[in-house]
C-alpha cells in the first residue's frame, strides 16, 4: 500500500513537473538558460512518473534512491541559491525549507517500505500533510476552530486609533487641517468624551469626540474643538 | 494633569461643531495673529525626512537619510512622536529608524511637526494567530508579529478600527503597520488591515 500511495505522490509531482517546469528554480546555477532547466526538468519528471510506477508495483528501490539525489540536490540547492525554489513540485515557488527536505526524507522512508501494509501508508499521509505547505493554513485553520481561536474575547473598548479615524472622516478635521500641523500627541477620556491633543503653529488643538463612537456607528459624528494659544497654556 | 482639565474644559465649554455645521464660524484670527498669512502656505512649505538615527544630542536628532544626505531634526514640545503609539521624544533611541515631516529653518535644520519612528506598512500574508504574536509572510520572508494589548487594532473589510482579533484567520492576505523592533527584528503591531 506504501509503495502505491507513493507512487501516486511521485506521480503527481512528476507530472507537475512535465506540464509547468519552473525555469527560474536553482537549476539555473547549474545550466546555462531557464530553457533548459525546463527540459531537465521535464526529464525529471518522466523519471519521476516511471520510478512512481516502479513503486506501485512493488519496486520501491529506485524510489529510495531518487529520495536520496533529491536530498543531495536539496543540499546543494540551498547552499548555491538560498532564494530560489527547489522546482520540486512545480506549484510553488517558494525556496527551500525543511518542509522541502521532509518531503524528499518521505519518498526515501516509502521507497525502503513499498511492499509494507495500509497502516505505515496512513501514517505516512498524516506526515505529508505536516510536512507540505499546501496542507499547512487549511490545517491550522482547523486547529483554531476546533481548538479555540486565542482572541475568541476581545476588549469592548473603542480604541483611540478607531476615534482618530472618525475625526480624520469629519468635516470639522477637514476644515481645521490648516490648523493642526502635528500627529496625535496625547488622548484622554472623561465625562464619556475623547479627547484628542494636536499642535498648530504657536496653537494647541483638542478635539473631542463622543468615546463610544466609531465609523461604524455614525457618518457624521459630533466634534468639539477648542483651539487654545500656547501663552494661554497653565 | 491640569493642562488636560484645562483643555477639557475649553473644548467642552468651547465651541461644538455637529456634524457638517460650521468650522468656518470658528474664531482663529487670535491664534494666528503671528503666524503666516494664509493657512495653505504652510502645508505646502512642509519637509520630510527620513533615515537612520545616529545620534540624539539634547532634542535635535542627527539622521543618516538613506541616500547619502544627512538631516538635523529639532524636536520642540509641539512635535508628534509616533513609536507604535503617540509618545515621547524620550522613547526614541539611537539606531531607530525615522521618518518626520516639518518646516526648513534658515540654519538648514528641520524643525519638525511629526516624527514616526520606525515605522514599518507591509503588505503580508498571515500563517498563524497565536496568543501574543503573528506568524507572517512577507515577499516569502517570514515576519513575527507582536500582538501589543490596548494597542494592536484591526479593521476587516473596510469597517472600523477595532481591538477584536478574533476574525484573524490564517491565510488571510494582511497590511501590517507596526513599529520595527530593531533588536530582535520583530514588528509590534499597530494596525492590521484585513480584506476578508
Amino acid at each position: 500500500v506504501v509503495g502505491i500511495v507513493l507512487g501516486l505522490a511521485l506521480g503527481w509531482s512528476g507530472l507537475a513537473k512535465l506540464r509547468r517546469p519552473d525555469g527560474e528554480s536553482a537549476l539555473v546555477e547549474l545550466l546555462p538558460d531557464a530553457r533548459r532547466v525546463r527540459v531537465v526538468l521535464r526529464g525529471l519528471g518522466a523519471v519521476e512518473v516511471l520510478v512512481g510506477l516502479a513503486a506501485a508495483a512493488g519496486v520501491g528501490a529506485p524510489a529510495a534512491a531518487l529520495g536520496v539525489g533529491f536530498l543531495g540536490y536539496l543540499g546543494w540547492a540551498q547552499r548555491k541559491a538560498p532564494d530560489r525554489s527547489c522546482g520540486c513540485t512545480a506549484t510553488t515557488s517558494a525556496p527551500v525549507t525543511w518542509r522541502s527536505y521532509g518531503r524528499a526524507g518521505l519518498v526515501v522512508a516509502g521507497g525502503l517500505a513499498a511492499g509494507a501494509g495500509p497502516a505505515p501508508a496512513a501514517v505516512g499521509l498524516v506526515v505529508l500533510a505536516l510536512v507540505d505547505e499546501r496542507w499547512v493554513l487549511p490545517a491550522r485553520r482547523l486547529a483554531l476552530r476546533l481548538g479555540g481561536h486565542p482572541h475568541a474575547l476581545p476588549p469592548q473598548d473603542v480604541p483611540v486609533a478607531a476615534t482618530v479615524e472618525l475625526l480624520e472622516t469629519s468635516l470639522a478635521w477637514h476644515q481645521a487641517a490648516g490648523i493642526v500641523r502635528s500627529g496625535l500627541l496625547e488622548s484622554w477620556d472623561a465625562d464619556g468624551w475623547r479627547f484628542l491633543r494636536y499642535a498648530g503653529d504657536r496653537v494647541t488643538v483638542v478635539f473631542a469626540l463622543d468615546a463610544t463612537a466609531t465609523t461604524d456607528t455614525t457618518a457624521s459624528p459630533v466634534v468639539r474643538l477648542a483651539v487654545v494659544p500656547e501663552t494661554a497654556m497653565v | 494633569m491640569d493642562r488636560r482639565r484645562f483643555l477639557t474644559g475649553a473644548a467642552l465649554g468651547g465651541m461644538t461643531i455637529v456634524g457638517a455645521s460650521a468650522l468656518g464660524a470658528l474664531d482663529a484670527d487670535a491664534a494666528f495673529a503671528s503666524t503666516r498669512a494664509t493657512l495653505d502656505a504652510g502645508v505646502v512649505e512642509s519637509v520630510f525626512a527620513e533615515g537612520r538615527i545616529g545620534a540624539i544630542k539634547g532634542s535635535t536628532l542627527h539622521v543618516a537619510g538613506s541616500w547619502g544626505e544627512t538631516h538635523v531634526v529639532q524636536l520642540t514640545t509641539a512635535t508628534s512622536v509616533w513609536k507604535l503609539r503617540e509618545t515621547s521624544a524620550a522613547a526614541i533611541e539611537v539606531g531607530d529608524g525615522m521618518y518626520g515631516r516639518g518646516v526648513r529653518m534658515p540654519d538648514g535644520t528641520i524643525a519638525a511637526d511629526a516624527v514616526w519612528v520606525n515605522i514599518v506598512n507591509l503588505e503580508c500574508t498571515l500563517r498563524g494567530v497565536g496568543a501574543d504574536r503573528l506568524e507572517l509572510t512577507h515577499d516569502r520572508h517570514r515576519v513575527v508579529g507582536r500582538l501589543v494589548p490596548g494597542t494592536t487594532v484591526a479593521t476587516y473589510n473596510g469597517g472600523a478600527l477595532t481591538a477584536d482579533l478574533s476574525r484573524l484567520t490564517p491565510g488571510q492576505a494582511v497590511r501590517v503597520l507596526g513599529a520595527w523592533r530593531p533588536a530582535d527584528d520583530t514588528v509590534d503591531v499597530a494596525r492590521l488591515t484585513v480584506a476578508a
